[in-house]
């Protein structure tokens, strides 16, 4: 059992490989992606479009050490200021991890 | 009017698909082309579009027509911008006027290639130069809106970090703009024996595709419509007016530079139609202020359905009138 800090981030389809490459940038050691997350929000109903990821939203999930989080939270404001979505920050317990003891 | 023009082109099973699909869509049935479809479909369009093109165009050759041709096309897709920001700005801000105006600036493939369908059913054909027309008018529009968004708009937020090379590359190298003037160019390196290696998938199912298309379009369009219930009393009215204008105005020139009825209709359609797939992923990169909820429904869910209607049989019968009235004017 370990605390750490999770951060969750709903932001545009398109923008997921920017954020995963600042997250790599930052040192995150791993994350998850679900490509397509509908919804609706301050930019309205995003639920995709025919021609393109344009209308569609992703969602990331990283936990680590609450300094990491910290600097992964600056890195991603910009997208999120740009491109609309949101970013939530909590306390949680990781319970099982492969690469812990 | 010719009501028998429209009534020719409302018969047409392309057109009869696009209604079939809104009507599917308004009665809330479970009608639905899976995910990945329209964006094939939309690609072949563009490739056997881009490709006859090609292979027409080494027929003709390039002669004045053809420079005339695609130079008040690029010429239009300057203008257009230009003049509908300032009557988008009486009602709008600088960001949304910018984006709608980059949007009625750019064309529509898929309108362009339903008059050129039009066309056929009336036994004419149009130079296949009009398709390099269509490839040289996407992008413009996508840079003139973003100028003037710059020029008229309040200083950008922060956070809002903007890169010209990425709004460049998303303007002249998007999919759409890189498949047509691509396939374009194997039309014109292959000729009239890579037509016939290619003629069982470009064209002898090009109408059945067309059809599936617009089938989906009209479901689209029809989803679409209600996007626009918070948009006013200002932008529906603009989204028929304004490309009517176009139109007239491409029809104008058109006449100034002599082009043959069949070609005139194209590049008015061209002028006439606005863009739902190569604008709103611009102006995503470089006006994330604009509202997509606007422009999009605009352009795919009155203009499309208006061009494709009304539009095209009507800048058609415009066209025929002016043979008409022009020599009186010109008198």
């Amino acid at each position: 059992m370990k605390r750490v800090v999770k951060v969750e981030i709903i932001t545009d389809a398109l923008e997921v490989e920017n954020i995963i490459k600042l997250l790599e940038e930052v040192g995150v050691s791993g994350y998850s992606v679900i490509k397509d997350v509908t919804g609706k929000g301050h930019r309205g109903v995003r639920s995709g479009y025919a021609f393109s990821d344009l209308f569609k939203n992703s969602y990331i999930l990283v936990v680590g050490e609450e300094n990491q989080m910290h600097k992964v939270v600056e890195a991603i404001k910009p997208i999120i200021k740009k491109f609309g979505g949101l970013c939530i920050v909590s306390d949680v317990i990781l319970r099982i991890h492969r690469g812990d003891d | 009017m010719d009501i028998g023009l429209i009534i020719n082109n409302l018969v047409h099973p392309p057109v009869l698909f696009f209604f079939l699909g809104m009507i599917a869509s308004f009665c809330k049935s479970d009608l639905k082309i899976p995910d990945p479809l329209p964006k094939l479909f939309s690609l072949y369009l563009l490739l056997a579009i881009g490709f006859h093109g090609g292979v027409e165009l080494r027929k003709t050759g390039i002669n004045q027509e053809v420079i005339f041709s695609l130079s008040a096309g690029i010429l239009m897709a300057i203008i257009v911008p230009i003049y509908t920001f300032f009557i988008l700005k009486i009602k709008l801000d600088a960001y949304n006027a910018a984006a709608i105006a980059a949007t009625y600036g750019s064309i529509s493939a898929v309108t362009f290639i339903t008059a050129v369908t039009f066309l056929q059913t009336l036994g004419l054909e149009p130079g296949g130069y009009m398709v390099a027309a269509l490839a040289l008018m996407e992008s413009p529009a996508i840079v003139i809106g973003i100028i003037l968004a710059r020029l008229f708009a309040p200083n950008n937020k922060e956070g809002n970090h903007f890169s010209w090379g990425m709004v460049m590359k998303e303007a002249f190298l998007n999919g759409s703009v890189l498949l047509i003037s691509g396939s374009l160019l194997i039309g014109l390196a292959s000729g009239e024996e890579g037509w016939d290696t290619l003629k069982p998938f470009t064209k002898d199912i090009f109408k059945g595709m067309l059809s599936f298309f617009l089938l989906d379009m009209g479901l689209l369009a029809a989803k679409r419509i209600g996007d626009l219930r918070s948009a006013g009393f200002f932008l529906p009215p603009f989204a028929i007016l304004v490309p009517v204008l176009n139109a007239c105005v491409g029809i104008f020139i058109a006449k100034l530079i002599h082009l043959q009825p069949e070609n005139a209709l194209v590049f008015s359609v061209l002028c006439a139609s606005a863009s739902y797939i190569a604008v709103p992923a611009a102006m995503r990169l470089s006006l994330p202020e604009a509202n997509p909820s606007l422009f999009v429904p605009m352009a795919l869910a009155i203009t499309f359905p208006f061009n494709i209607i009304v539009g095209i049989p009507l800048y058609y019968y415009l066209i025929l009138r002016t043979d008409q009235w022009i020599p009186l004017f010109w008198k």
